[in-house]
């Protein structure tokens, strides 16, 4: 049976129990673990990517998104599929994302390992958003882990699917023709 | 374990205590939302809700259970609230640049959810051409998908929250925070929530993006209310989330807290003015 118990702050007004709160942060799965979720059972390898100018631009003319594409965090498992985890960074969130892509080219799934909220100036600072990079549920960041259950009104993804773009123009254009699955370190000029 | 993936648009969380162990529970959690995603999507030109809109007036369309329960409960919702809830609104939505344009309507006489009958449980049949846009039920209804898919994995309590939309099941009652709408940085914690669920409908998101309004008036033929300008944020509590979703349409609309639609199926309204 459904239980709904009103904050009793809430009859007297809600305006007032508002709580001014900067950034919503939430972490979800690390990197190790967006691994296993997206590719089981697979061996990665790490193969970073050059990104030369004129990937970078490539990248940006297919998704709209103006920050940078860091060619670091790209995994390859033996059989063809990879791994590419990037951030798309707004004027209102900061996302860090994974995305696997099969042998075909197909994307085979997406995880959200970070989801950083905000309305003002931070995000668009380095320093701001390096405080959350990387980090875990467990660290001892200032994450409020009481906020979990964030109702409203729906909130769009779309700035998210940009960047799934420009991860599937990143494997068009330099990962497909990558070869040898052993290789560690890879500089691959775009076409 | 908390996992977040986007689908319906938006980010969909799945919240249980469990780790490795629910592991698989939430990733079929997870599927049964991108089923719904394929099934009834607008975006998609292939899924069941496209192939309605492009033939239902001309022929009878067999359906996958859920679309057929996801109209099901639209027809519901739409006769209890006098029409003020009704999914055959996407026209208004493609026209304002908020949806693809997939077909190219000639006829005019659009029909909306009243149009679609049942000749069968999973086959459908249109009087009328519509151009049904289920983005205010699908979301909730896909939450409850996958909390059924979690229940019966064996799952004792969790939460899955479709971008605002949100169900929590088990024995655990959970603080529910929603959003300011005059500030929606900030969170107003309205109070604690035990296996049910709460769905939200305002437009400061809109506002923030400099969108027009997608709440619409299918009542009015009035080009000037069409997109409703609704101020404040409009929440429902329901047992299920289908309902929920598809009923804060009907309190942003009415305005009415006590409409007698809510009584009906068991909800609750609550406004919180901007």
């Amino acid at each position: 049976m459904m239980i709904w118990k009103p904050n009793p702050l809430a009859l007297v007004g809600l305006a007032m129990m508002s709580a001014p709160i900067i950034a919503h942060a939430k972490i979800y799965v690390s990197v190790e673990q967006a691994q296993k979720i997206l590719l089981p059972n697979k061996a990665l390898s790490k193969t970073p990517i050059i990104i030369t100018d004129d990937l970078q631009e490539k990248m940006r003319m297919a998704s709209s998104i103006r920050h940078p594409f860091q060619g670091d965090r790209i995994w390859r498992a033996s059989d063809g599929s990879w791994l590419v985890i990037d951030e798309v960074v707004g004027k209102h969130e900061m996302i860090t994302y994974a995305v696997a892509i099969n042998p075909n080219g197909s994307v085979s799934g997406i995880e959200i390992l970070e989801y950083v909220e905000s309305y003002g100036y931070e995000v668009a600072e380095a320093q701001w958003r390096k405080q959350f990079i990387g980090k875990t549920a467990n660290d001892p960041i200032k994450l409020n882990q009481d906020i979990q259950n964030i109702g409203g009104a729906t909130l769009s993804c779309k700035h998210l699917t940009d960047g799934v773009k420009r991860v599937a123009v990143l494997y068009e254009l330099a990962l497909k023709n990558t070869s040898s699955p052993g290789a560690q370190t890879q500089t691959i000029k775009a076409k | 374990m908390i996992r977040c993936k986007p689908l319906l648009g938006t980010f969909v969380e799945i919240s249980i205590r469990e780790n490795e162990d629910g592991l698989e529970a939430v990733e079929n959690a997870f599927n049964a939302i991108r089923k719904v995603h394929d099934l009834m999507g607008f975006h998609n030109p292939e899924s069941e809700l496209s192939l309605i809109n492009h033939l239902a007036h001309k022929e009878a369309i067999e359906v996958h259970p859920w679309t057929a329960q996801v109209i099901k409960i639209a027809k519901e919702v739409y006769l209890a609230s006098d029409g003020l809830f009704n999914c055959g609104i996407g026209h208004r939505l493609v026209a304002a640049g908020l949806l693809p344009r997939h077909i190219t309507f000639t006829n005019h006489e659009l029909g909306g959810i009243e149009d679609i009958q049942f000749l069968a449980p999973d086959l459908i049949k249109s009087a009328r051409p519509v151009c049904l846009d289920l983005g205010g039920i699908a979301k909730g209804f896909a939450v409850d998908m996958a909390v059924r898919v979690l229940i019966s994995e064996g799952i004792a309590s969790g939460s899955v929250n479709a971008g605002g939309d949100l169900r929590v099941f088990g024995k655990i009652a959970i603080p529910i925070q929603i959003r300011d709408p005059e500030f929606p940085e900030r969170l107003i914690e309205i109070g604690s929530l035990k296996d049910g669920a709460i769905a939200t409908s305002s437009l400061y998101f809109a506002k923030r993006d400099q969108q027009i309004s997608h709440i619409i008036n299918p009542l009015t033929q009035n080009l000037s209310e069409v997109h409703a300008e609704i101020l404040g944020s409009f929440s429902v509590l329901a047992k299920e989330c289908v309902y929920a979703d598809a009923l804060t349409k009907v309190l942003a609309l009415s305005n009415n807290e006590h409409h007698p639609c809510f009584a009906r199926f068991s909800a609750q309204a609550l406004r919180i003015a901007a």
